[in-house]
């Protein structure tokens, strides 16, 4: 196993990622680069797992000959494939709100310390500095999936105290906080960002503990200061932060093969 | 044998689309030739549905046909532009939902039931009270409520019915009298025919009844719930349609994502990409004349996947038994 010499960030964010995969389980991947960290895991970390989208594609196998990761999870690649395919009353009625969905993928425009997600609008909501996309299936699958894996740039704009709308809740304030609002526990959850890996102190879904983000890991040569900096709070730092093995040859190239036109990994094409 | 739904897609337009109807658009099974048939038909006061709306969604907020958007996810506020702009400041009303949402909101309208529960919302500010007389809304307080099941207390959200006036959705394949079968993941499309009160929708192909016959669990809605069926091969372009051809990322790249980026890029397009052409086979002729037969051939799905084993839907005709 040679380590790649040439990656980007977002390749390490994707590669590790998809590293974090559990073996086996059913994982909803969300718009954006959790289709490609998604299609990297089965293929190389987790044959295992089951690829389902919202939009109603469940258990995704890549078909013989695979030429490219989906295009985003309205890409007709997903009917070829697939176990089975429905619609969205399905995806996220019957597989996830039915409580059949281990494992959220996400991303969003903004993460905090709670690990809550905003899709929605920067600002104040009724007089927003701006608009964003929306939600789609985000919300949902935030409040419903069993745990939450949130692939997020680290810069301060998007790792922030707290999200200016939360769309998509984690720990919400804190322990006893989904309990309170209606939702069942979460997690272990993690955020894998383009310097480290995050997880959450609460060993039981957000009921005890403080729930907040606790740096665990950080990639080859990065100084958790550096987390800090790139972080808009008082970043907690386990006792022990260990450091990622850096992408190999393979993952790389194998990430890249997915990527053809340049969709996920050329900076400012998605 | 009913009478045959099978017009033209100005035809479909003019007789079932009113000013002032809600408009099922989507974003899967993407209808872009009947918006962009509604565009040119100059319809006023629309509103736009969808889980998600599409880029064929906001042809109806730049043309001004629509003014109104009930959705979790606008495609062309994606990026800063003239519809962040109308969001932000009132001409575009809007009503946040998700797509679990609309998709439960439409498959209530369909069941013809008030209104259906959820969990998802739970926890999340769009709940918080300060926030649902929004500015930017137009449902106020009707949005939707917060409630505690009958039966056990649990928490949940319930959600209205939703029944749009009109919905357009483009399939597969029809018959004249307007069965239609379509096939791949369906997004909230599915409920949407059986929610709206009048159902326009276009397919690559119009098929004798006995081919659908003999596959009828691919039929999503029989023909007796639907007003028009208008023949439109690639009346999904730039979007997809499972098993003919893919999404045309080039040509969204060079239009629908730069659409949004101005007024005079908006006009542009609409120029020449819906008032410049008569219609769907117009705009395909323009689309081989402007970027060659490579732009459709480029996009075309394998032929020849379908596997072994196909499915026969028999019964027993001589069927014998004994009580």
């Amino acid at each position: 196993m040679t380590h790649a010499e040439d990656y980007t960030l977002a390749e390490l964010m994707c590669v590790v990622a998809a590293r974090s995969f559990p073996a086996k389980g059913v994982v909803m991947l969300g718009m954006g680069l959790p289709v490609l960290a998604g299609t990297l895991a089965k293929l190389m970390h987790a044959p295992g797992i089951s690829l389902c989208t919202e939009v109603g594609a469940f258990d995704w196998t890549p078909p013989e000959g695979l030429t490219r990761a989906p295009i985003g999870i309205h890409d007709m690649l997903l009917n070829d494939g697939s176990a089975m395919v429905s619609d969205m009353v399905d995806a996220l009625g019957t597989l996830l709100m039915g409580g059949n969905v281990d494992l959220g993928v996400l991303g969003a425009a903004q993460v905090d310390r709670m690990g809550n997600l905003n899709t929605l609008v920067l600002g104040d909501y009724r007089q927003p500095e701006r608009r964003l996309g929306g939600t789609g299936g985000n919300t949902e699958i935030a409040c419903l999936a069993r745990s939450l894996l949130t692939m997020m740039p680290q810069e301060r704009r998007r790792f922030v105290e707290r999200v200016d709308f939360n769309t998509s809740p984690c720990y919400i304030t804190g322990p006893g906080s989904r309990r309170q609002a209606g939702l069942q526990p979460s997690g272990p959850n993690r955020v894998v960002s383009t310097f480290g890996v995050f997880g959450f102190d609460t060993p039981d879904g957000g009921e005890t503990g403080s729930c907040e983000m606790v740096l665990e890991a950080v990639f080859p040569n990065m100084d958790p200061d550096i987390v800090k900096l790139e972080t808009g709070w008082n970043l907690r730092i386990a006792d022990e932060v260990s450091e990622l093995e850096p992408p190999t040859v393979e993952e790389i190239a194998l990430l890249r093969r997915l990527d053809p036109h340049g969709f996920y990994l050329v900076p400012g094409r998605y | 044998m009913t009478a045959s739904k099978l017009m033209s897609e100005s035809e479909a337009i003019d007789r079932f689309v009113e000013d002032g109807d809600s408009v099922y658009v989507g974003y899967t099974s993407a209808a872009y030739g009947l918006c962009q048939a509604i565009v040119r038909a100059g319809k006023r006061d629309l509103e736009a549905i969808g889980g998600s709306v599409g880029p064929q969604g906001s042809y109806l907020f730049l043309s001004g046909c629509a003014n109104l958007v009930r959705s979790g996810y606008v495609a062309a506020a994606l990026r800063p532009g003239i519809v962040q702009d109308m969001m932000e400041d009132g001409s575009l009303k809007f009503e946040d939902y998700s797509n679990q949402a609309i998709a439960l909101m439409l498959m209530a309208g369909a069941l013809g039931i008030p209104f259906i529960p959820t969990r998802s919302f739970l926890g999340t500010d769009y709940l918080r009270a300060e926030y649902q007389e929004h500015p930017g809304g137009f449902l106020g307080d009707k949005k939707w409520a917060q409630m505690e099941s009958p039966f056990d207390g649990q928490k949940f959200v319930a959600l209205p019915a939703l029944r749009p006036d009109v919905a357009v959705l483009h399939a597969q394949r029809a018959d004249e009298d307007g069965n239609v079968q379509a096939w791949g993941h369906m997004g909230d499309a599915k409920w949407a025919y059986w929610a709206a009160k009048k159902v326009i929708v276009s397919v690559e192909e119009i098929v004798p009844h006995e081919v659908l016959a003999s596959d009828p669990g691919r039929t999503v809605v029989p023909g007796f719930r639907v007003a028009a069926v208008v023949h439109m091969p690639y009346g999904a372009h730039p979007s997809g349609c499972s098993g003919y051809y893919d999404f045309d990322y080039g040509f969204q790249a060079r239009t629908s994502t730069r659409i949004t980026g101005s007024r005079e890029a908006w006009q542009a397009f609409a120029d020449e990409w819906i008032y410049g052409v008569r219609d769907r086979a117009g705009y395909i002729a323009h689309l081989r004349e402007v970027f060659g037969q490579d732009a459709l051939d480029g996009i075309r799905a394998d032929a020849g996947q379908t596997p072994a084993g196909g499915v026969r839907y028999g019964y027993a005709s001589q069927l014998r038994f004994r009580m």
